[in-house]
């Protein structure tokens, strides 16, 4: 076990942790599965409305890599598939009914998956629908799954605000959890990292390696672990995936049966506090139980992730697929009387051009949406990579982004990342530049053209 | 309060929308309201929090930090007419007034032309005015004499502002500090009126409105001859310039004080240093340029010192190289726009060693030029691209050097 220690990093102190409680919740009958969370992929819809499915039936597959199989998370009827632009489909609702006819797999035991060999694992994960829960790096898409990984990176940390506690997840879930491991180290020929952060408790794994992160947001980042650990070279392929992921594979892999319920923290200033904890929700089911009632604010933004990196989504929305977290911000458009020169008692910031930095305050912020400002052109200043642990050079990596230089982003080293890294990149940077979407950018550019 | 922005949120603000009538004219409106009011915009995606620092805070903040050079160069120059025109009994008061009289018209002209300018190009290009204009604005005038005749402050900043910076695409595009173009461009096209002995104290004999303003009659028609002490080195022939600077009055103290005749801002020390202080407090410019380009200037001038040349001027103590002239305001204040800096943060300290280094170096060995700093620096702004690519290409070697050891490739 090994310790790293990321000296560069910023905590956005925001209010709204989560307590380590986790409440079942049970009985809906709303579900969803969102084809659009899935990045990269071309559905198939292999459903219409009105027809029958069972758990576990295959709702589209992906178009430009036909194994990859997407199952229904439920026993119902399919009331409504809506599509997006393009008439790309957005989510494919489902009503359940208490029928509990489901579709099973081969099941395994924990020693078993390590007999089996690698082809065979991976077509039992393609064929049971959770395979996309693999994604891999570069460009941190759904694994390939021909490609023979370098390594498995398994990410337990949390330092965002407020992302799960993996420690309270795996409670109760620990052979699930190695069944899972099992599973990876059968996918590389090299070794499976799971990395954590200061403050999660684990047992101790077999067939893995636990490194502890300990630092600032973001080095609980998985960019931030393979940058430290084994850096991506060029034409390397490295498997990443969440730590309760991880237990969702070896359950379908034990029981032989799509997993059933996932757990989820429901967190942020916009959230009562009462309601501030994890939830264990039916796979794909309505989160209403949670959110109804329990947001305050007049207009609320609702993150399937958490505050620096995430996707807003509807408020009556249903369990994701990926994802262990939800956060609840008010939407802020407030004005502030000459926010140029007040001097920021009220502010909260990083740099130090506030009296509330300056005076060191300490205490948590109930934070808004507010962008403080209004957009202007980059200037490089070295500022974002004030609190960037990764080995690159922000500025100029965002600069070659922007002048689609795709040989100097590589060179500097944008396969190693994903756009998430880049978060606090985006909230200290004084011209408002949107980093993340720059990146995105330079990673498709990228892709498309080949490295 | 409420009652205003309400009523300007309804009836004022549909008038420069999309489709309203003053259309064209919506970067003036947006100025004017996002000055009055942070803009109420949210973020469109991750992260969804956003410091609250913004363009203009930043800026504004260089000018507060200028704020001690401002008023102790409208006392200086008011003080050095009084002194050197022989007026009695000038107090404090009469000094101000006398220094306002001089300064704020120039301030007021270059503000005034210099955002015509950016307004007509954010008009014309329909992006939003820019608060870069604010600092090029009251730097430029600092860096002047306080004599310059208005219509040279007027054509100087447009220079700087369209030459310098807006023919890039604006703040952030630009190669030159903008407002040291402007200065560049003076000195070069109007030498008399920035360079020589006669422009740096105001002479009452060419301020006949002024001096009537303040009740003053002029006792001769002569201008004021008085040179600074960058002048006085440069031409101390035969006598050591040590000597030269304390024969004209110069000594270490007087221009760390700054009470000495110059550019209206740069004098004092004691002022560019409570301005540093502020900045560096609020981490708003980069102490790595500042103190390394102080360090080259300290460098460079205990060389000359140490090498056995025939001029009077390298043999002067090092020290004095900081203290003396704009070098200081230069460093502090226009070394470190981010814009025409460099931005790696080993570019910074390379970048702002070299300045220091080449200022003395234009000082000591060019006799044409007293003045080396606005040299140095547009020339290493020119540079600073150049620097950052060496830096990152060092990094890129660096990286994969280190991707291959941690990969045992």
């Amino acid at each position: 076990m090994a310790t790293y220690k990321i000296s560069k990093g910023f905590d956005v102190k925001v209010l709204g942790q989560p307590e380590p409680i986790i409440q079942e919740l049970g009985g809906q009958t709303r579900f969803a599965v969102y084809p659009s969370e899935f990045e990269g992929i071309k559905p198939r819809i292999q459903v219409r409305v009105g027809d029958k499915v069972k758990r576990g039936q295959v709702l589209f597959f992906n178009k430009r890599m036909d194994r990859t199989l997407f199952r229904s998370p439920c026993c119902g009827t399919i009331s409504a598939i809506n599509l997006g632009a393009r008439r790309f489909p957005l989510e494919i609702l489902i009503d359940a009914d208490v029928n509990e006819e489901s579709e099973t797999f081969k099941s395994y035991t924990s020693e078993s998956i390590l007999q089996a060999t690698r082809e065979e694992l991976t077509t039992y994960l393609l064929d049971s629908g959770m395979w996309p829960l693999i994604k891999q790096r570069p460009f941190n898409k759904i694994a390939d799954p021909d490609r023979t990984p370098k390594a498995v990176f398994i990410n337990a940390g949390n330092t965002a605000p407020f992302q799960a506690d993996f420690s309270i997840i795996l409670k109760g879930d620990e052979d699930a959890f190695q069944a899972g491991v099992n599973a990876l180290s059968r996918l590389t020929e090299g070794q499976v990292h799971l990395c954590t952060s200061v403050g999660i408790e684990l047992p101790t794994f077999d067939h893995v390696e636990t490194h502890i992160f300990a630092g600032k947001y973001p080095s609980g980042n998985t960019s931030v672990h393979i940058n430290r650990i084994s850096p991506i070279l060029p034409n390397d392929t490295v498997y990443t995936i969440a730590a309760q992921n991880v237990i969702l594979l070896g359950k379908l892999l034990i029981t032989g049966e799509l997993p059933r319920t996932k757990v989820v923290a429901l967190a942020g200033p916009a959230v009562k506090e009462s309601a501030r904890k994890y939830y264990r929700v039916p796979f794909g089911a309505s989160l209403d139980r949670a959110l109804a009632d329990n947001l305050e604010g007049e207009e609320i933004r609702l993150i399937n992730g958490n505050i620096m990196w995430g996707d807003q989504v509807k408020l009556d929305t249903c369990a994701h697929f990926y994802g262990s977290e939800y956060f609840a911000i008010e939407e802020d458009r407030s004005r502030h009387l000459l926010g140029w020169t007040m001097p920021g008692l009220c502010q909260y910031s990083s740099h130090r051009v506030n009296l509330s930095t300056l005076l060191g305050m300490t205490h948590k912020w109930k934070l808004g949406t507010s962008l403080h400002g209004s957009h202007r052109a980059m200037v490089v200043t070295g500022w974002m990579d004030k609190h960037q642990p990764l080995n690159i050079m922000t500025d100029f990596l965002v600069r070659a982004a922007i002048a689609h230089d795709t040989d100097e982003m590589v060179q500097l080293g944008i396969l190693e990342t994903d756009p998430e890294d880049f978060a606090i990149a985006s909230f200290v940077d004084p011209h408002k530049t949107d980093v993340c979407s720059i990146i995105k950018q330079g990673l498709a550019e990228i892709e498309e053209e080949g490295i | 309060m409420k009652f205003l922005f309400d009523l300007q949120d309804k009836y004022l603000a549909p008038l420069f929308e999309k489709g309203g009538k003053f259309e064209k004219l919506y970067p003036l409106f947006e100025a004017g309201d996002t000055f009055a009011r942070t803009p109420g915009d949210v973020t469109k995606g991750a992260p969804h929090v956003r410091d609250s620092i913004d363009q203009k805070r930043l800026m504004i903040f260089v000018i507060y930090a200028l704020t001690p050079c401002i008023l102790f160069g409208i006392w200086n120059a008011g003080h050095q007419f009084n002194v050197h025109n022989n007026v009695e009994e000038a107090t404090f008061l009469m000094d101000m007034i006398r220094g306002s009289l001089m300064v704020l018209p120039i301030i007021f002209t270059s503000y005034l032309v210099g955002g015509i300018c950016e307004v007509t190009f954010a008009l014309i290009r329909k992006h939003e005015i820019n608060e870069g204009f604010l600092v090029s604005g009251m730097l430029f005038p600092l860096t002047l004499a306080p004599t310059t005749p208005l219509w040279q402050v007027a054509l100087g900043i447009a220079f700087g502002i369209i030459i310098g910076k807006e023919i890039f695409g604006g703040v952030g595009y630009n190669v030159l500090n903008p407002a040291l173009t402007g200065r560049a461009f003076l000195f070069f096209a109007y030498p008399a009126q920035i360079s020589g002995d006669q422009v740096w104290v105001g002479s009452a004999s060419k301020a006949p409105l002024v001096n009537q303003i303040m009740g003053y009659t002029p006792t001769t028609t002569d201008g004021v001859t008085m040179a600074t002490p960058l002048g006085v080195a440069a031409s101390s022939e035969g006598v050591s310039a040590q000597a030269a600077l304390a024969d004209a009055g110069y000594s270490l103290s007087n221009m760390v004080s700054g009470v000495i005749p110059g550019s209206i801002g740069s004098t004092s020390v004691i002022a560019i240093l409570l301005g540093l202080g502020y900045l560096m407090i609020t981490g708003v410019a980069s102490s790595r340029i500042i103190f390394s380009g102080i360090a080259g200037a300290a460098a460079m001038g205990a060389l000359f010192n140490l090498l056995p040349l025939d001029n009077s001027f390298a043999a002067l103590p090092f020290y004095y190289h900081i203290v003396m002239g704009g070098f200081l305001f230069g460093i502090v204040f226009m070394a470190t726009d981010p814009v025409s800096a460099a931005a790696s943060n080993r570019g910074k300290l390379i970048y702002g060693f070299l300045i220091g280094v080449l200022t003395v170096i234009i000082r000591v060995a060019n006799p044409a030029y007293p003045e080396g700093i606005m040299l140095a620096i547009l020339f290493m702004n020119v540079m600073a691209p150049m620097i950052d690519h060496y830096v990152v290409q060092g990094h890129i070697k660096q990286r994969t050097k280190l991707a291959r050891a941690l990969n045992h490739a």
